[in-house]
């Protein structure tokens, strides 16, 4: 108990190293430090209907962010969330789009199914370079991530052309009203029972089942679980394609919710920001619910700054990546500390 | 032809440096993820610099310095609070991207691509149609050339892999690990601020958002590709720059029968390719130093 305790204690103090870095850049950059995260809070979770926003932007980066666990879970590196994201929407919107005006109790299921197949297959093919050639999957599923926003570009520009938009920004036209599972909200019944229901399921497959041991262990000690005579191969592809189809659900929700269509620049650092809830949570299910509310407000707080102070965005970028910098450091400092602290207990 | 070729060492020049960065920074056993985020504040301080001062080489200085002290923090983050590579260098590169953007727009007010008044000098007339390159491209060859001479003929050199490879036998003889990485990664930063210079201002002489277009992650492809020798993985770089020449000449030649962004990842399709086929020739990636077990564990 007094490990995890530690662990918490040292998640939170790596994260305030972050956030003071943070604070040095914008004071470098001449912004006042103290007004920006001020605003960054009130953006978050303060303002009239923050927590509404907040949970819109948690709920696909919580979808996302479980499939990244699993992947970490079995020890591989699948940085390609965000390529998967997009993948399985852009599947998604050539369904919705092919079957225009069908009933939508048959549309939404196939429109599901096609996002999750797209997501789960853009994470087939650098599985399959990994586990029989080992080919390095970073690198893979980054280029994937880059190969997957010009497939974005190309079929909202091209095969998906919304004919009458302007020329602006390439998109594709919008979904029938009916298709729509949540307003541009994006928080609705659906999506909320989408997500518990995801949360329940995969819980249930990291801590209940044979497969979640057996990827948790394959993680830690790949040989051991060889000599258990359980196929590390198995393990490996069925990981891979869980994250990914994870990441397309997220994508489709993404699209059939809040967005309503595809458009060229379709949430940028999603993926990103999903690797960081899952490695701040610890890798843990119920602790990425937690993590995923606070990224959200943060991520929802990105669009009010500009609006409010006249502050860039690209400062809860900069944020994100200062806690990615820093969230995996394992200094001794803390747990000296604990064991110090603890030492009348333990050895008397 | 001429133009193929200049095409082809204006867009590989930038990927070689990133690669040489790699190269040491592989050797000493770092899996340096951060290459990205390097090249693109070298790319933008050397073009806000050149605005603001109006001397290119202060422009650089400035650079090379920021990239340098970049590197010295990633080497903190790494070895001192010993986090996990991969993750901390994509941090790393977040921080390059988010930070360029928050630095034009604090700067000028807007995120609009930044021009500068001069570019880096050029190679001169006396090579006909070449004149128009950088002298950073002339300095290529010599620059991997050293690399080579450092990583494979020196002491400092060998001291570097056997940290990188067997910290423990450095550590008995005498030779400190972290130190030669440190060493390793300021040397890094050094050529990634080169590279990020030679992007941004060897000819356009512009800035833009995001400009590097994961060419440092490329360019750690090359690495790989190349088994972290600096002959090879310059060879990878080149490799992936004569694709993407090639994609921009189909352009031309194909007009608009191929759909422009599927030949604007062929770069991208390359670099899968290679790390592909390096792992088939050599058989299976290593793991990465420390995986996420103790992420559970503690």
């Amino acid at each position: 108990m007094s490990d995890s305790l530690a662990a918490i204690v040292r998640a939170i103090l790596f994260i305030l190293l972050a956030l003071a870095m943070c604070g040095v850049i914008f004071e470098f950059a001449g912004y006042s430090a103290p007004q920006m995260f001020q605003s960054i809070v009130d953006g978050a979770f303060l303002r009239r209907n923050a927590l509404e926003h907040a949970l819109r932007w948690a709920l696909p980066l919580f979808i996302t962010a479980t499939g990244v666990v699993i992947s970490f879970r079995a020890g591989y590196f699948n940085i390609g969330a965000q390529g998967q994201f997009y993948v399985g929407a852009i599947c998604a919107a050539f369904v919705a789009e092919w079957l225009r005006g069908y009933p939508a109790a048959m549309v939404i299921p196939l429109c599901f199914a096609a996002g999750m197949t797209g997501g789960a297959l853009w994470a087939l093919w650098p599985g399959l370079l990994r586990l029989r050639s080992g080919a390095d999957e970073v690198i893979t599923t980054l280029m994937g991530n880059f190969l997957a926003g010009l497939l974005l570009v190309y079929v909202t520009a091209g095969p998906l052309k919304d004919p009458s938009g302007s020329g602006q920004q390439a998109s594709s036209r919008p979904l029938e009203a009916a298709y729509r599972i949540s307003t541009s909200s994006g928080v609705s019944p659906t999506i909320i029972g989408i997500a518990v229901l995801v949360g329940v399921a995969l819980w249930w497959l990291v801590n209940r089942t044979a497969f979640g041991v057996l990827s948790g262990l394959s993680g830690r000690n790949p040989t051991m679980v060889r000599w258990q005579g359980a196929s590390t191969w198995k393990i490996g592809l069925a990981s891979f394609l869980v994250s990914g189809a994870l990441a397309g659900l997220a994508g489709t929700i993404e699209l059939m919710g809040p967005n309503g269509r595809l458009a060229g620049g379709f949430l940028p650092a999603h993926g990103f920001t999903a690797i960081l809830i899952a490695l701040v949570a610890g890798l843990s299910i119920t602790g990425a619910a937690i993590v995923a509310f606070f990224f959200g407000g943060l991520a929802s707080a990105a669009l009010y700054l500009p609006v409010m102070a006249g502050l860039p965005s690209a400062a809860i970028d900069i944020i994100n990546a200062a806690i990615a910098l820093f969230i995996t450091a394992r200094s001794r400092f803390i747990d000296t500390v604990t064991k110090v602290w603890r030492r009348p207990w333990t050895t008397s | 032809m001429d133009d193929v070729v200049i095409a082809i060492l204006r867009s590989g020049t930038p990927l070689v440096y990133v690669t040489l960065a790699g190269v040491i920074a592989q050797r000493a056993g770092i899996w340096h993820l951060g290459l990205e985020g390097l090249m693109i504040t070298g790319a933008c301080a050397t073009v806000v610099g050149t605005v603001l001062t109006g001397s290119v080489g202060t422009a650089l200085s400035i650079a090379v310095l920021i990239c340098v002290v970049g590197s010295i923090l990633f080497w903190f983050v790494v070895e001192k609070l010993r986090a996990n590579q991969i993750i901390a260098g994509l941090g790393l590169t977040g921080l390059g991207l988010g930070g360029t953007s928050l630095a034009i727009q604090s700067i000028f007010g807007s995120q609009a691509a930044v021009s500068a008044p001069a570019g880096l000098p050029r190679i001169g007339a006396a090579f006909g149609a070449y004149g128009v390159l950088s002298v950073l491209v002339l300095l290529m060859p010599l620059a991997v050339f050293l690399c080579w001479l450092l990583l494979c003929r020196s002491r400092f050199g060998l001291r570097l892999s056997a940290s990188g490879e067997h910290p423990f036998a450095a550590r008995s003889v005498g030779v400190n690990p972290s130190a030669m990485r440190l060493a390793a990664l300021m040397i890094g930063g050094v050529l990634c601020a080169l590279a990020g210079a030679e992007l941004a201002a060897g000819s356009l002489q512009i800035f833009s958002q995001n400009m590097t277009a994961g060419r440092g992650f490329m360019g750690f492809a090359a690495v790989i590709f190349g088994a972290g020798h600096p002959l090879w993985a310059t060879c990878a770089a080149l490799f992936f720059a004569v694709v993407g020449a090639l994609g921009i000449r189909a352009q031309l030649v194909f007009g608009d029968r191929v759909p422009h962004d599927l030949l604007l990842g062929l770069p991208y399709i390359a670099t899968v390719f290679g790390v592909w086929l390096s792992a088939r020739l050599r058989g299976g990636a290593k793991a990465a130093a420390g995986g996420f077990g103790e992420l559970r564990d503690n």
